[in-house]
């Protein structure tokens, strides 16, 4: 059998075998085998990236065609290393054998989406991941799950229209046949020939994937249904549906550039120095950016801020994308990688904090830092990579971002992924104030640390991180292969660009060296006394654990109140509006039409041989 | 390497020493502007030395020690990156890019720190600090934009070899919004009136300043010291044309030279903030980020469109 196959296929197997035994710990092992067998085969496919591996799967009707190449070995990896952390960290979360199915069957799908070489493949295990991950939530909650599948729907149909076009164009599903039928239309158009597509079909087949593709990756304005999905659901779980399967959605828009980038940047045009289809997906990402970090700032549910912590974190790399250069989609790959690492971590944080208290909204919590100091520890870890804080893996990929983007001569798109960098650091403070500091509520006095699976899985996170942060030529070494010239140069801790360089390892060591002066000052001054939080300044009055000391709620409140008039405009009251609307339409239809009436029944008849009479049959 | 050393801790002693006079200076200056006499120029050299000689320090756990040394931590490694005439050390990963973010992150630190004492003014005084940084990274993002793409490189080095022969970047039309833009950033930065509202003295206690003392508050002073000296130091590299001077032929006469140029040019920067910060009553915060958004935005996004032409 071939590795390929046990990569994909693993998991789902696994998550049937657990659905069917359904005895408590052997499920749990059973599931952690089928990822682990993912994670372990994606690794040892490394070694043969560069010969290239395939796989066949024939039903009959149609065939399953999985190809390895550089690129989707770099998702694969993402996808099995988050995606295994998950599914540990479901260890302790798990409620019933029917999340493991469901929990391992998407990471069969989205390891399948990464692999697929054809478009074919690529739908169906498109929609495996979907359905999985729909069960997922509407296990939970009924409403969210509906949203997230109506928009899933409406991006996977828009999906296979795309799909129909080109079928009927070309004849063929196949990833190279179709790249090499493009090349040449791209050649023909360009130098005034006859085109198998229209300029209005290819336009039409791009802004149809882009839907497609949107709705997964959660771009703005087709976001609206990560907020709900992302929190009503496993939180464990939500670490791999944030952290690997809005990748499909990414992985998507970077095969969109691979299958018809020439064709689409000669036939729409370009605008200053990118493509103008590839600016309007940059475009998008930026008002992503903006909007996912105001919005999550001003949210009162810890679930609810991560998750639109992550929509503005996929802004950043729809940006990258959507610059189109070779540096650009390095910086967008490097920043898929980096936010599946950190916003994985996120979520198993998250996690472990409702596992262990019970509780999601800011007001409940506090001054957990003390009652859970190793899950502390790997929030900050993960609170600096995310605020990109040197030397960490999100200040990297970050970095190379912003040079990418601002070196195109880009300046409106360079103020909008500036701003996402300090609304990040904004919301994590938020975050971090109201969980881990400060007064603490007497009914969390007896909560305990993270169980130990999900501590391991933390760590896994923690330590990709910090090594990938300190050493973040690894990254870019894997990136100039796939691109297969040396884009980003340097060494192991250092990235050059030509026009700016970033040294990692003498960050680390200044840092350290600054941190040690700042140690010795501390510590030649007095010893110090612990008081407790009680013992505070108070405008001079004595206050007891009766006086709720933190600012747990409406932290923002200022900035609600100057973006008072932005925040009426919301998309999501807008499709509600429009789901509202067809259903009056619809009870509209079943009123005037389905009458009850045997007369107008008659009349119908009537009229339809009449336009049949007309007609001349 | 242990020239390397060397010179690292000479920048710093310098830029720590230098950065007292500053504060000192701001003093003197604003006490001259309301016709007092004000304190000696070495003043802040002996509030710190008397901070840091308390009998009694209080702490509120780890992270509240922490996150103190973690500021004085981070100013350092900031200061080490800006290039100081000739004598930067790793002015070679000198990055634009790289300098904005570390200049941002000792407050990291202060906000943990102050956060973690539990003190509702240090949360109502980290709750402005965020907001005033939100609201200062747009006008600040465009004058980095606009400056990355006159020159075509990120890196500050380069961008004050380019104004040796260039002129400063200030004569650019383009470069000279940005310049304002960033001196309006540079009073939020400061902490200057009139958006000295994360400290706000007698509206919210000094915010997140209320619970230190100390040894906390003395490594605080230090840390302020060096980050105003690092703050004005990266303003007159990019915007004032640094200063590398080759004039004299014994390399030691060429680096005082230099770096007595570059402290003028700090010395400007900082007055321009104190006179600012002399006149002006403070903001509100939802003023200060309605404001920030609108006319210092404009002038930075139209500097950074011009020099993208």
């Amino acid at each position: 059998m071939n590795e390929l196959a046990l990569v994909i296929f693993a998991p789902l197997i696994a998550g049937a075998l657990a659905w069917i035994i359904d005895v408590k710990g052997i499920r749990e092992i059973l599931g952690v085998l089928g990822a682990g067998v993912s994670l372990g085969y994606t690794a040892l496919l490394y070694q043969k990236t560069g010969e290239g591996l395939s796989f066949v799967l024939n039903l009959g009707v149609f065939k399953l065609t999985f190809a390895l190449n550089t690129l989707n070995w770099f998702f694969l990896g993402i996808g099995a290393l988050v995606g295994f952390s998950a599914i540990l960290a479901l260890v302790s979360t798990g409620r019933d054998s029917y999340e493991w199915l469901f929990a391992l069957m998407s990471l069969s799908g989205v390891l399948g989406v990464f692999l697929a070489n054809d478009l074919m493949t690529f739908f169906i295990f498109w929609e495996i991941m979907t359905f999985a991950s729909f069960m997922m939530v509407l296990h939970y909650n009924r409403a969210a799950s509906l949203k997230y599948f109506l928009l899933s729907v409406f991006g996977a149909y828009a999906m296979l229209i795309a799909l129909g076009m080109i079928y009927a164009k070309l004849g063929t599903f196949d990833f190279a046949q179709i790249q090499q039928a493009m090349y040449k239309e791209a050649y023909a158009a360009a130098f005034g020939a006859d085109t198998v597509f229209s300029k209005g079909e290819s336009a039409l087949i791009y802004l149809l994937f882009l839907i497609a593709f949107g709705v997964k990756a959660g771009m703005f304005p087709l976001h609206v249904w990560a907020p709900d999905a992302y929190s009503e659901t496993n939180q464990s779980y939500t670490a791999m549906f944030s952290g690997v399967l809005s990748k499909a959605g990414v992985y998507g828009l970077v095969m969109l550039y691979i299958l018809m980038g020439t064709r689409l940047a000669i036939e729409i045009g370009g605008f200053r120095s990118t493509t103008k289809f590839g600016y309007i997906i940059a475009f998008l990402g930026g008002l992503t950016i903006i909007v996912g970090g105001l919005l999550a700032a001003l949210q009162e549910d810890i679930r609810k801020l991560f998750a639109y912590s992550s929509i503005s974190q996929i802004g950043y790399i729809l940006v990258g994308i959507g610059v189109g250069t070779a540096l650009s989609m390095q910086a967008a790959l490097f920043h898929a990688l980096s936010h599946a690492l950190f916003k994985g971590l996120f979520f198993l944080i998250v996690a472990t904090i409702v596992y262990r208290t019970g509780k999601t909204t800011f007001a409940d919590m506090g001054g957990l830092a003390e009652k859970m100091p190793f899950t502390f520890a790997m929030a900050f870890v993960a609170i600096l990579s995310l605020a990109g804080i040197p030397p960490l893996v999100g200040f990297a990929s970050k970095w190379v971002l912003f040079e990418a983007v601002i070196s195109q001569n880009l300046p409106i798109l360079g103020g909008m992924v500036f701003f996402g960098s300090a609304i990040g650091f904004v919301y994590l403070i938020r975050f971090t104030y109201a969980v881990w500091f400060g007064q603490r509520p007497t009914d969390l006095d007896d909560t305990k640390d993270a169980p130990l699976p999900m501590a391991i899985a933390m760590a896994i996170l923690a330590l990709f991180n910090v090594v990938l942060g300190i050493a973040p030529g690894l990254v870019a070494r894997e990136l100039n292969k796939i691109f297969g010239k040396e884009v980003i140069g340097g060494n192991l801790f250092i990235l050059d660009l030509g026009f700016g360089r970033y040294n990692a390892l003498a960050i680390l060591i200044y840092l350290i060296v600054g941190i040690i002066i700042a140690g010795i000052i501390y510590f030649l001054g007095a010893k110090v006394r612990k008081v407790p939080v009680t013992d505070t300044y108070q405008s001079a009055n004595p206050v007891t654990m009766e006086y709720n000391l933190t600012i747990r709620r409406n932290f923002f409140l200022p900035l609600k109140e100057a973006l008072a008039f932005w925040l009426r405009i919301s998309f999501d009251k807008l499709y509600r509006d429009i789901g509202a609307w067809v259903e009056d339409l619809a009870e509209v239809l079943r009123n005037f039409i389905y009458n009850g009436n045997t007369q107008s029944y008659a009349w119908y008849l009537a009229i339809v041989l009449l336009i049949l009479a007309l007609w001349g049959v | 390497m242990i020239e390397t050393a060397l010179k690292a801790l000479l920048i710093l002693i310098y830029a720590t020493f230098v950065g007292f006079m500053f504060m000192g200076i701001i003093r003197i200056v604003t006490a001259r502007i309301h016709r007092r006499v004000g304190p000696p120029i070495y003043q802040p050299i002996l509030d710190t030395i008397k901070l840091l000689s308390k009998k009694s320090n209080i702490t509120h756990g780890l992270i509240y020690d922490f996150g103190v040394i973690y500021a004085l931590g981070a100013t350092i490694l900031a200061l080490m990156f800006i290039p100081l005439g000739s004598i930067g050390i790793l002015r070679a990963y000198g990055d634009l890019i790289l300098i904005t973010f570390l200049l941002e992150i000792p407050m990291l630190g202060i906000m943990f720190a102050a956060m973690s004492s539990g003190n509702p003014y240090a949360g109502i005084g980290a709750q402005r600090a965020l907001l005033t940084l939100l609201a200062i990274q747009v006008p600040l993002g465009f004058a980095i934009v606009a400056l990355a793409e006159f020159y075509g490189t990120f890196s500050t080095y380069e961008i004050v070899m380019a104004q040796q022969t260039m002129g400063w970047s200030i004569i650019h039309l383009p470069l000279l919004l940005a310049a304002i833009a960033y001196d309006i950033v540079l009073q939020a930065m400061f902490g200057k009136e009139p958006f000295d509202i994360m400290i706000a003295p007698g509206e919210i206690s000094l915010g997140p300043m209320v619970e230190f003392g100390g040894k906390h508050m003395g490594i605080l002073q230090i840390q302020h010291a060096i980050a105003l000296f690092a703050e004005t130091l990266f303003f007159a590299n990019i915007f004032l044309g640094g200063a590398v001077v080759t004039a004299f032929s014994s390399p030691i006469l060429n680096t005082i030279a230099s770096l007595a140029i570059l402290l003028v040019k700090q010395i400007a920067v900082l007055l321009v903030a104190t006179f600012m910060g002399a006149i002006f009553p403070r903001f509100t915060i939802d003023q200060a980020a309605k404001f920030y958004w609108k006319w210092p935005t404009i002038i930075a996004a139209l500097g950074a469109i011009l020099a993208s032409l």
